[in-house]
């Protein structure tokens, strides 16, 4: 092996504001998809209960047409595709301001969201349906018994598989630099490409998406110890 | 067991040999004695040179340029087929005295070999929409552009427009579809590459090549170092051909308008400045 490691390129200066710059845009990314999915996630499982055909029929195409169709192929149908359907100004907006990471953004969270509402509908299945019914019985309409009292329970239950889920999301966000979004790997590749020092850049990169992923993990685990003994199932 | 000391003299005399070969004579009274110019040209990059499937000859660009400086001199051309990696070492091996390869003009080969005035220049260029009105370089000032990850021409541009924002997309056809779609402001790659990418699109009539290079590889022919009387008579000669318009004809002829590169021509060979 006639490699030469040289981790200098890490230090203070250019290339390590570069891996800062992609690290925190991972972080935003992630951090906002994480937000909308979380909310469309819940939005399209509680629609998958609900009493009408129509919502319940929406719900499940949505979940299998976004769960069966790669990642990458849907950003690019967001940055590519989808603008071309925008008016002009409206695109000539839209490009001005940061477009690659909207398109990204809206790829993960339609994405994660699937998935999300998948887990969340299982936390719902795992509270017995006698506390809807009874929940209805005592005169709560449909969203009042689903808001006060099985979602806060199903959410509970529901946070080991969004934690992973959530792990998914900020990894995922790596396919963003397809569309030229300067996220963690790609400025890791840029380092790549400037320095020629692969095993670097990759390393460096590889450790803080390990970081980040441990700090996600340990706080579902905190949170999974203290919300024991709070669900009535 | 020869001696150390004979060992050591048939060395010597190798060394003596080796050093005072090329170096024995005027290389130009060399070769108008010989009646033959020995150039190393490629046989495989069109347009600049390569075999012609007819007759199997090797015929482009470079070759051409050679053949009219053999012909100045009053000699026959002789190609001999090189690669990049190659034409230095048979150039400084006397198999050859002249490359007419392709060659950049760089400050690193200068430490080995000469240069003549350059006789052709290529680059990194910008692409844009016709319709965009950007003409100029500096127009890109605090605009986005696209570019292919791990390019050489990335850091070039940042290097020439420092305020401009590169987009750097996988491959080169995502890279001019957001160009098309108006991503960004303008494209930029080799001039080669974006000529392709260009001459493919529906309306090819739309994008238009900015004529300022980013960063330019001028070619220049390769000689010996040393042998001023030659150089300055290929230079004398390059110059001649410019005045007479002989250098532009051949120019048109592998980049004109109708051939498969259609370039226009922003050179003129005058000097050997990079």
């Amino acid at each position: 092996m006639n490699y030469h490691f040289d981790f200098d390129v890490l230090l203070p200066g250019q290339y390590r504001d570069w891996l800062l710059d992609g690290l925190w845009t991972t972080l935003q990314l992630s951090g906002v998809s994480l937000v909308f999915a979380l909310l469309l996630a819940i939005i399209v499982a509680v629609m998958r209960m609900s009493p009408l055909k129509t919502l319940r029929a929406i719900s499940a195409s949505y979940v299998e047409f976004v769960r069966n169709t790669p990642l990458l192929v849907q950003m690019l149908f967001w940055y590519f595709g989808a603008s071309q359907l925008f008016s002009d100004s409206a695109a000539q907006w839209l490009y001005a301001h940061n477009y690659e990471f909207v398109a990204a953004a809206f790829a993960l969270v339609f994405y994660t969201a699937a998935f999300m509402a998948e887990d969340i509908r299982s936390g719902f299945r795992a509270i017995p349906r006698e506390q809807m019914e009874a929940a209805r019985a005592s005169g709560l309409s449909f969203l009042q018994s689903v808001r006060f009292v099985v979602l806060p329970q199903a959410m509970r239950v529901s946070v080991p598989p969004l934690i992973s889920q959530a792990l998914n999301l900020i990894k995922n966000s790596s396919l963003a630099m397809a569309i030229g979004v300067a996220e963690l790997t790609y400025q890791a590749r840029q380092i790549e490409s400037y320095t020629f020092k692969s095993f670097e850049a990759f390393a460096a990169a590889t450790v803080l998406y390990l970081v980040i992923s441990l700090i996600v993990t340990a706080a579902g685990h905190l949170y999974a110890t203290r919300a024991r003994g709070r669900i009535y199932a | 067991m020869p001696s150390f000391a004979s060992l050591f003299a048939v060395v010597l005399s190798l060394v003596a040999t080796l050093a005072a070969s090329p170096a024995n004579a005027d290389l130009l009274q060399d070769v108008k004695a010989r009646g033959e110019l020995a150039v190393g040209v490629k046989d495989s990059t069109p347009p600049f040179g390569f075999i012609r499937e007819n007759d199997r000859s090797i015929v482009g660009y470079d070759i051409d340029i050679a053949a009219a400086i053999a012909k100045a001199l009053g000699v026959k051309l002789k190609t001999v087929p090189v690669t990049s990696a190659t034409r230095i070492p048979e150039l400084m091996q006397g198999r050859i005295d002249l490359i007419a390869a392709t060659m950049t003009h760089t400050h690193e080969r200068e430490q080995q070999i000469a240069f003549s005035y350059t006789y052709f220049v290529t680059g990194q260029k910008i692409l844009v929409k016709r319709s965009s009105g950007v003409t100029q370089l500096a127009q890109l000032a605090g605009k986005r552009l696209s570019s292919v990850r791990g390019s050489t021409s990335e850091q070039n541009i940042k290097a020439a427009v420092p305020s401009a924002t590169v987009l750097a997309f996988n491959d080169y056809p995502s890279a001019f579809l957001a160009l098309t779609q108006g991503k960004v402001a303008a494209m930029t790659t080799d001039e080669t590459i974006l000529l392709a990418l260009k001459n493919k699109a529906p309306k090819p009539d739309d994008y238009m090549l900015l004529e300022q290079y980013v960063s330019s590889e001028p070619y220049g022919l390769g000689m010996r170092k040393g042998e001023d009387a030659f150089r300055a008579e290929v230079n004398r000669i390059l110059v001649e051909l410019e005045r007479s318009g002989a250098a532009a004809k051949t120019f048109e002829i592998w980049f004109g308008p109708k051939s498969d590169v259609p370039l226009k021509r922003t050179f003129k060979i005058e000097n050997d400045k990079i």
